[in-house]
């Protein structure tokens, strides 16, 4: 009989949110590669999105709001035989964890980050966010674009962005990305466009404006500037481009925690009691002028 | 005392005098006052050397090194009656007595090239003036740029032998002064930071993540060339925010972690220190505090940062504050801390001060052999097979759970900062939450007997009582052995578990005492406040001697304070 872990709690979500076809999505593509529960890590923000790690069977830990994608990393540079997602919403990645953010498509490390956009604020009760439109809740800043801003960071990543009016579509991309993180190629991020039924239902207007960017002319996503024009042209069309946004013609392994723990012995499995470190120990300190 | 402008070369004249006294079999400590630029701008550095262990600067001059007339003035303020003043005098005179100068800067420039030697023609001088053996004044050179050899090692000879030859040729220059030999052999000179480092390392920390900041970023500089023989990690973060939460995750996937900082990243990290403390996710957080507040002074000394770290975060979560007195301290304390976090799942902080962390001086070598590794309750890889349930927040007798961090074969949990149950799953329920907060916050109570005890110096039927912890032990020591001298006794209680405080120890010291000076680097006497807090029916034996004017005590400013003596 095997140990009884933790097991998921109902969702919390509103009837119709589109979080929950994220949380489907996932565990499909977990499955399909046959991902070991205790080998998943799933690092939550804050926010409504943010508490899909309680939902699902699945190593979880809920991180501070903005902090998932630090923490995250942390985990796979301790140990990278895990398989490592983080996911939160628009608040939490493009607003007060924009700077890791930024910083984790640089870093390159072999996770995916998954950010379920709804353009506001749910869980607070619909704010403006950095993603919302010009006039949601008086809102006068432009809305911010993640795929074009990812984009143009020069790193091998993965980049796609998904519709929760498409599940299907959406898994295919996350294992996808899942994979690509398992070969140690890198980060991976995925924009899930998912309407909040409540404060900002967008559903109808999203379905009529979303386009696949592959059947776009001159689709190549291992070109950085043919993509960025592509999804540029479709935004100032009006148009919400979905798909995947970059897929890196370099196939080599070097994802962050592959150029820094070389070996199987990561900081989380290697051997630290003194005795079987002892004498290189002794050699350090002997060094010491 | 050596002082010129930034990029003058005076640390290297301090560092190159601390080796020569060191194998001469002195104790030597080095401080440095600098400011916060790459170039320029007054910069100075003291050495003393002396046949007993010291850790704190001098209070009068014997001879100062002057670069620029910045340092003629800090001289006409702390020279010694009997000092004696060595100057380059390429661009100007000292008026003051005992005043020789040497245009080192073009003496050197000629032959050599560049006047950059002067620093090098100025200890050469110096090892004429101080008696200096010759021979073991150039080994000193070979081996401080043996690792740069060739040209700089060869030019550095050189620059040392002109400037022996000028102060050689000067009247009343040798041997004006002369070294005894001690026998302090076999010891290392080292910092602070460096001791916090290894003892990470021998301790069995294998993540470090930090952003730079003074006067912590040696620490992080050490661990980048220690850790990779190790398989350890060490990343250097976007901000502090990012360091705290990447020392959490990689914990919390099974790593010993620890990040550095100082105020100002203190102030960003107490966010994420606070999570950990809900999480029950253990790390150790290093603060190297310096003048605040905000950006305050980076490069200068103060213990400022105990009201905020007894405090810190919003909410109520347990800590344990571990503060060493010297590097030998600290690399033991830090072996405890990664120990105690590991233990009592929690955050450690580990209490440093400027002086400590980045002031040079002569230690034992660092003894590992006792060293241990205690992960406290975590589970082995096989723990699946023999429990029934892995609740990851289980209640137990003293509030720690067992951990069995993820990729362990058939267990998983949830870990999070919201209020949960010991499933860790989100909970507002109200005897829950009554629970909870116990168990977390009483392992301050349970843990007692397993921190590190106070230490007790001078007889314990002296009626003067002297408390402080950190680098300002250095200082208390030579005011002890000076009143001593002087036929008064006095006892020093050195707190190395700051919070939760000591009552257990400091209460009975307390009561042995008739007054109590704490004496510390802040303004508000912090540590003294803690101690009121906790023991207010000792409230009136207790008075403050504190210092925040950016440098560390010297022992007449603590004597000049008690009252008993002054």
């Amino acid at each position: 009989m095997p140990a009884q872990s933790a097991k998921p709690v109902p969702p919390i979500w509103c009837p119709g949110c589109g979080d929950f076809s994220v949380l489907a999505a996932v565990k499909r593509a977990a499955a399909d590669l046959k991902i070991p529960v205790h080998d998943l890590v799933l690092v939550g923000g804050i926010g409504c999105s943010g508490s899909i790690h309680n939902f699902l069977e699945v190593n979880g830990i809920h991180a501070l709001h903005g902090r998932l994608l630090a923490q995250a990393v942390g985990v796979k540079l301790a140990n990278p035989a895990l398989t490592v997602v983080a996911a939160g919403g628009d608040g939490d990645g493009y607003a007060i964890g924009m700077g890791h953010f930024m910083h984790a498509f640089k870093k390159n490390a072999s996770i995916l980050y998954i950010v379920m956009n709804n353009e506001t604020y749910g869980l607070t009760k619909g704010q403006a966010s950095p993603t919302s439109q010009l006039g949601f809740e008086g809102n006068v800043e432009p809305p911010f674009h993640s795929i074009l801003t990812a984009l143009s960071i020069p790193a091998p990543n993965f980049i796609a962005r998904t519709f929760s009016g498409d599940p299907k579509g959406m898994t295919a991309i996350l294992s996808e990305a899942l994979r690509f993180n398992q070969e140690g190629r890198g980060f991976a991020f995925v924009e899930d466009l998912s309407p909040c039924v409540t404060y900002n239902d967008t559903y109808k207007l999203w379905r009529e404006k979303v386009v696949d960017v592959a059947k776009m002319p001159n689709y190549d996503p291992t070109d950085r500037k043919v993509m960025f024009q592509l999804c540029l042209e479709a935004v100032e069309q009006g148009r919400i481009p979905i798909g995947v946004f970059h897929r890196p013609k370099e196939v080599a392994a070097d994802g962050l925690e592959r150029k820094l723990v070389p070996g199987p012995d990561g900081p989380a499995r290697t051997d630290i009691r003194v005795e079987p470190n002892y004498a290189a120990y002794e050699k350090l300190l002997a060094g010491l002028a | 005392m050596i002082g010129g402008q930034g990029g003058d070369g005076t640390l290297t004249v301090s560092d190159l005098l601390g080796r020569y006294f060191r194998k001469r079999g002195l104790y030597v400590y080095t401080s440095r006052n600098v400011l916060s630029r790459i170039r320029g701008g007054h910069a100075d550095a003291s050495v003393r050397a002396s046949r007993d262990a010291v850790a704190a600067v001098k209070s009068k001059v014997d001879v100062l090194v002057a670069f620029d007339r910045e340092a003629i003035e800090l001289g006409r303020a702390e020279l010694e009656s009997h000092g004696f003043v060595l100057y380059d005098s390429t661009t100007f005179q000292s008026d003051l007595p005992n005043s020789v100068g040497f245009p080192f800067a073009t003496l050197v420039g000629g032959p050599l090239g560049a006047p950059i030697f002067k620093n090098t023609a100025a200890y050469g001088a110096l090892s004429v003036l101080l008696g200096f053996d010759p021979a073991m004044t150039r080994s000193v050179i070979e081996e401080r740029f043996k690792r740069r050899g060739g040209e700089a090692l060869e030019k550095n000879l050189k620059a040392l032998e002109i400037g022996r030859k000028a102060a050689l040729e000067a009247p009343g220059v040798a041997g004006r002064f002369s070294v005894t030999d001690g026998d302090a052999h076999n010891l290392i000179l080292t910092t602070g930071n460096q001791a916090v480092a290894l003892g990470f390392v021998v301790g069995g920390g294998r993540f470090f993540a930090g952003y730079p900041i003074t006067p912590a970023t040696e620490i992080m500089e050490y661990l980048q060339r220690y850790l990779p023989a190790f398989h350890g990690v060490v990343r250097q973060a976007e901000d502090e925010l990012a360091a705290v939460n990447m020392i959490i995750g990689a914990s919390y996937a099974g790593a010993r972690v620890m990040t550095s900082t100082s105020g100002p990243g203190l102030s960003l990290m107490t966010e994420g220190i606070g999570h950990a403390g809900a999480a029950e996710v253990p790390i150790v957080i290093a603060d190297c505090q310096r003048v605040g507040p905000s950006t305050g002074q980076p490069t200068r000394h103060e213990q400022s940062d105990l009201s905020h770290l007894a405090n810190l975060g919003h909410g109520e979560f347990p800590r344990f504050i571990l503060a060493p007195a010297t590097p030998d301290d600290a690399f033991h304390l830090t072996i405890d801390a990664l120990n105690l976090a590991d233990r009592w799942r929690l955050p450690v902080i580990l209490l440093l001060d400027q002086a400590l962390c980045q002031n040079t001086t002569t230690s034992v070598r660092f003894d590992g052999t006792g060293a241990r590794v205690d992960r406290g309750k975590r589970l082995a890889s096989d723990a699946a097979e023999r429990l029934t349930q892995y609740k990851v927040y289980e209640a137990t007798e003293d509030g720690v759970s067992p951990f069995a961090p993820p990729g362990t074969p058939g267990l998983w949990s949830e870990v999070t900062g919201n209020e949960h149950d010991e499933w860790g799953h989100v909970s507002v329920n109200v005897p829950n939450r009554i629970r909870m907060m116990r168990k977390r916050m009483e392992k301050m109570v349970k843990a007692r007997d397993e921190l590190p005890s106070c230490r007790t110096f001078g007889p314990s039927s002296a009626k003067i009582g002297l408390i402080g912890y950190g680098s300002t032990s250095g200082p208390i020591d030579e005011v002890q052995r000076t009143l001593s001298n002087r036929g008064v006794a006095t006892r020093y209680l050195q707190a190395r578990t700051v919070y939760p405080v000591p009552v257990h120890e400091i209460d009975p010291f307390l009561a042995s005492v008739d007054v109590a000076y704490v004496i510390e680097h802040n303004y508000t006497g912090q540590f003294a406040r803690l101690l009121r807090e906790t023991m207010p029916w000792h409230h009136a034996k207790m008075r403050s001697i504190l210092k925040y004017d950016g440098h560390t005590f010297r022992a007449p400013d603590v004597i000049a304070e008690i009252r008993e003596v002054a």
